[in-house]
């Protein structure tokens, strides 16, 4: 029977899908994580809001889609508007994230690590009860998807798209072009910009940044306003895929993948968490499939996602591509 | 009237008491030592300068003005440079990264460089490589370069011979002359020979307090005073 | 004055004090609590039931609420016994409050082997312990090769892991999603007492709940729940406070203050954390098995999921980290906040008295927009008790970092026990004196 599945499992058509949901996956987790990892690597606090504010990114996006979009939108209008729409979220959460840094996570720099990730983890209680007094006020559910959001999706992205014998959908591809595209962006920045060198030297090595000149504290605020924009920006694109959509539980549904995604490829390295999204998008769509299609366990496929935390942190715990040190944090 | 000047400087690590009055001067141009056994306070006097351990009381004055109460990059942007202990070089960056990370002005980037290519020819050919995979005496090399392209006045050096093979020291001795050329220098070094060799004149610190001083030209290193507060 | 010729009280007069009243004045800050405690449900029926006292019914949780109040305040300190002692955030603390939820359920439905449906109560919580105790060995062998974030992050992972799968396992219930609850095989309520001695026994429950009559007064079967799981919980704290003022508790303390010099001076602390560990692992299965006992049922969200742990946390943060007793009462405050918040219809809380103090018409104003005052109270409140306790949460990492518990004992230099023992010594030796001095006069 194993010999019979793993054959099916080998076809062309089966294996071509589940590598394409795989990176779809992946790009997903590199998009959510990213923000996470680059606060992390500079500043040391594991955000525990930044679900959060992915999943108010995903509402601020769906609303300026329904806002924007009517029955008569086509696909370039609509897709155009998406940009549109990620460019507007992506702003008012740097802001937001800004506005963060500097009134409440600032004052905890001398504290124990401890205390920013409690800080934060206050700031998800209050973030997700504002959004549900918001929901509250226009009789929405907080509970489950935004559909009125998920409706903006242009027809393409909902049918199937055939690439050769493969067939995947259309929102996958489109997806991994958004990673690809987010992987670039941030990689150019870091690489490429005076700013991104700035953010490289501080996560090395603050005290020693600051000084040869670098205003560190400043630096500190625009990569935590930058790490949240990117998340808004992520949660906007999960906003229109059905398995996740705009709603309350998105902030715990994607802050605990983003953990294992930054936590496997080495806390605060940004080239860990590209490779790590790949291992965790690849290995949940390889468990996705063989609980679909072999084995009889609901819920096993998310189990596969902190069974390769466990392992990893046993194996190599300072993650894959991890400094040893960094393990003190 | 001095470049700069501490006037009983008091610091402290959590709750002991490091720095117990330090008062000490140096002149634009000049190449000072501070020398004493380990432990006696000596990083810590640099870090106090420039705000990394912030004094809790005293003064620290830098061309008239004061830097206690100043963020560290503050005091790095008046032209007060660092060359630590353990070169903390980024070692994730490239060679020449670490030379970009240290330039103040975008504009200077290209001048800054070849300014650093020329004293270290050696950095021009690593300039691609990540710097944690240069030699102890290459990342020292680097360590100089990035306080030479900060355009600063004042260099705080700290133990740059520390950990490096005798030929490697004559060539970073070569180099830290060479850069005193431009820049004042405040100097901790352990290398007695060595630092009165760099020096024109010399404090004598222990228990966090200066305790002597003189002129580096007129002394010998088995000098009886050295022996007092250098012997284990 | 009567001075005893009793020559044992004289020995004692010379050293201070006999010992049982040492030791009582030592714990007169607990025997205070303890008192104000036991007689919480009588104070609220006489406030709020007898005298009808709207205010007092708004403002203090009723009893079943305080019952809750103790099983997670327990398992708060528990969490507190780890992560504020050793420093080492227990983030997966949840699986061992789910453990015990999930066996005392499972042992009364007769699906846990050897252990039928009719094992004693303070048996299975033992058992759910015991399991407990080695999770925790299992999980900390791994995770304590760690620490500071990672530490928190991979017991978080095992306890996620354990979340899904049981969230997914059809034989621990029928929809394992929603949970198990106690089936036919159990109908009658858990009960705390002396195994085999039907008259040491006390049933707890919602409604199982056994009602007693003591010297007359019958207490209802709430009350009686109350003190049943407050004993456990009491004599859970007590065990866990005397591990804390042990050498072992100061080799816990001398981890968390600085581990290398703990390990320098010759510690093995890796297996002082693990045993740390395993003890806390011990107390929040207890608390767990408690929980499970009075609500009769547990889902995977109320037990193994990671914003229980979440709530441990609020509580020992803003009791006092690293207090012990803190968690309580930080628990306590966010039971009482979300109570207070809650309620709608008949009964106590907020909403029902601004809706009866308003009246009709302050309520159908507009304030914003179409919106009246009465829809904008509704939302802004009913069922909002998360973000008023998130945004105290907040303020008190920020500004009150040693929680109400650390606080106190800050400003009053010790634990309140100590401080007030100090001050009893002092009156007694200053009254001893004076006791002397008239005694002299008068003879």
């Amino acid at each position: 029977m194993i010999v019979e599945a793993l054959a099916d499992f080998l076809t062309l058509s089966e294996l071509g899908r589940v590598v394409v949901q795989g990176l779809a996956k992946s790009a997903l987790y590199v998009m959510i994580a990213s923000g996470l990892t680059l606060i992390f690597g500079l500043m040391g606090v594991l955000n525990f809001a930044h679900g959060s504010l992915t999943m108010v990114g995903a509402y601020l996006g769906g609303l300026v889609m329904v806002l924007t979009v009517s029955q008569s939108t086509g696909v370039v209008g609509r897709l155009g508007l998406f940009f549109v729409a990620i460019v507007v979220v992506f702003g008012a959460l740097t802001i937001l994230g800004g506005a963060i840094e500097t009134t409440v996570i600032r004052p905890l720099y001398d504290r124990p690590p401890i205390y920013q990730i409690l800080l934060t983890f206050g700031l998800t209680l209050v973030v997700d009860e504002i959004v549900r007094i918001v929901l509250g006020l226009y009789g929405m559910q907080p509970l489950s998807d935004w559909q009125a959001a998920l409706a903006t999706k242009p027809q393409l992205l909902r049918e199937p798209a055939a690439l050769g014998p493969v067939e995947v959908r259309w929102l996958s591809v489109f997806e991994i072009l958004l990673g690809v595209l987010t992987v670039a962006a941030i990689w150019a920045f870091l690489t490429r910009t005076r700013y991104g060198l700035y953010i490289r030297a501080g996560s090395e090595d603050s005290e020693m940044a600051s000084a040869l000149g670098i205003d560190v504290r400043q630096v500190f605020t625009v990569v935590f306003a930058l790490g949240i924009g990117l998340a808004g920006a992520a949660g906007t694109l999960l906003m229109w895929d059905v398995a996740w959509g705009a709603s309350v539980p998105l902030a715990a549904e994607t802050l605990l993948p983003a953990f294992i995604v930054v936590i496997v490829g080495g806390l605060g390295t940004f080239r860990g968490t590209v490779v790590a999204s790949l291992v965790v998008g690849m290995t949940d769509s390889t468990m996705t499939w063989w609980f679909q299609n072999y084995i009889r366990f609901t819920g096993l496929p998310e189990l596969t996602l902190f069974l390769v935390l466990v392992v990893t942190l046993v194996v190599r715990p300072q993650g894959l591509f991890g400094v040893e040190e960094v393990g003190g944090h | 009237m001095s470049l700069l000047e501490l006037d009983g400087v008091h610091a402290y690590y959590g709750d002991s008491h490091i720095l117990e009055g330090v008062d000490l001067s140096v002149e634009a141009g000049e190449v000072v030592a501070l020398v004493g056994r380990n432990g006696v306070g000596k990083t810590t006097t640099l870090r106090s300068i420039l705000q990394l351990t912030p004094p809790r009381a005293g003064e620290v004055r830098f061309r008239e003005e004061s830097l206690v109460g100043l963020e560290t990059h503050e005091v790095a942007q008046r032209g007060v440079g660092w060359i630590p202990e353990d070169r903390r070089i980024f070692s994730q960056l490239t060679v020449e990264e670490n030379l970009r990370a240290a330039i103040p002005d975008a504009d200077g980037v290209s001048s800054g460089l070849s300014l650093a290519f020329d004293a270290f020819p050696i950095l021009e050919e690593r300039r691609g490589q990540d710097a944690g995979t240069l030699s102890g005496g290459q990342q020292q090399m680097l360590a100089i370069a990035r306080g030479l392209v900060g355009e600063n006045d004042l260099l705080l050096v700290d133990e740059p011979s520390e950990g490096l093979a005798p030929q490697i020291v004559a060539d970073v001795a070569e180099a830290l002359s060479a850069a005193s050329e431009d820049a004042t220098m405040l100097l901790v070094e352990q290398n007695l020979p060595l630092a009165l060799d760099l020096a024109d004149r010399f404090y004598i610190v222990d228990n966090g307090r200066v305790v002597d001083d003189g002129d580096a030209d007129a002394v010998s290193a088995d000098d009886e005073r050295f022996r007092r507060y250098l012997s284990a | 004055m009567a001075i005893s010729t009793d020559t044992d009280t004289q020995s004692a007069a010379v050293t201070g004090l006999d010992w049982p009243t040492e030791y009582l004045r030592a714990h007169l800050p607990h025997l205070a609590l303890v008192g104000l405690l036991a007689l919480y449900p009588s104070i609220y029926h006489l406030l709020a039931e007898s005298l009808s006292l709207y205010e007092a019914e708004i403002l203090l949780p009723g009893v079943e609420t305080m019952t809750a109040v103790l099983y997670f305040g327990l398992f708060a300190m528990s969490f507190d016994f780890v992560s504020g002692y050793t420093g080492y955030l227990s983030f997966g603390h949840a699986a061992f409050y789910g453990t015990g939820a999930y066996t005392v359920i499972l042992v009364a439905n007769g699906a846990v082997p050897l252990l039928g449906p009719g094992t004693p109560f303070v048996v299975s919580l033992l058992v759910a312990g015991v399991l407990a105790v080695l999770l925790a060995l299992v999980v900390g062998l791994v995770s304590f090769r760690l620490s500071g974030v990672y530490f928190a992050m991979i017991t978080l992972g095992f306890a996620q892991v354990l979340y899904v799968f049981i969230r997914g396992w059809d034989y621990v219930a029928s929809n394992p999603r929603d949970g198990p609850s106690v089936g036919p095989t159990h109908p009658e309520g858990f009960q705390i007492g002396v195994p085999g001695v039907d008259q040491l026994n006390v049933a707890i429950g919602v409604l199982a709940g056994e009602e007693v009559t003591v010297l007359g007064h019958t207490l209802s079967g709430t009350a009686v729940s109350y003190y049943a799981i407050g004993a456990v919980v009491l004599l859970c704290y007590f065990a866990m406070q005397r591990i804390i003022h042990s050498p072992f508790g100061r080799v816990m303390v001398a981890i968390r203050e600085n581990e290398e010099r703990a390990v320098a001076i010759g510690y093995d602390t890796y297996r002082y954390k693990l045993a740390a560990f395993a003890v806390s692992g011990f107390f929040a299965a207890i608390a767990g098995g408690l929980f499970a006992g009075f609500r009769r049922s547990a889902s995977p969200e109320n037990s193994f999921y990671f914003l229980t742990t979440g709530d441990a946390l609020l509580a020992s943060i803003i009791g006092g980290f690293g207090t012990l007793a803190g968690p309580l009462f930080g628990r306590l405050f966010d039971e009482t906040v979300r109570e207070f918040l809650s309620k709608s219809g008949q009964g106590g809380g907020l909403l029902p008295y601004l809706r009866a103090g308003l009246g009709e018409e302050t309520l159908a104003t507009p304030v914003v927009g179409d919106t009246s005052l009465g829809v904008l109270i509704d939302t802004l409140l009913n069922g909002h008790a998360s973000l008023y306790v998130g945004i105290v949460f907040v303020l008190f990492v920020l500004y009150v970092p040693d929680g109400l518990l650390g606080t106190v004992r800050q400003r009053v230099g010790g634990t309140l026990a100590e401080v007030s023992a100090a001050r009893f010594r002092d009156a007694a030796s200053e009254s001893e004196t004076s006791d002397d001095a008239t005694g002299g006069d008068e003879q």
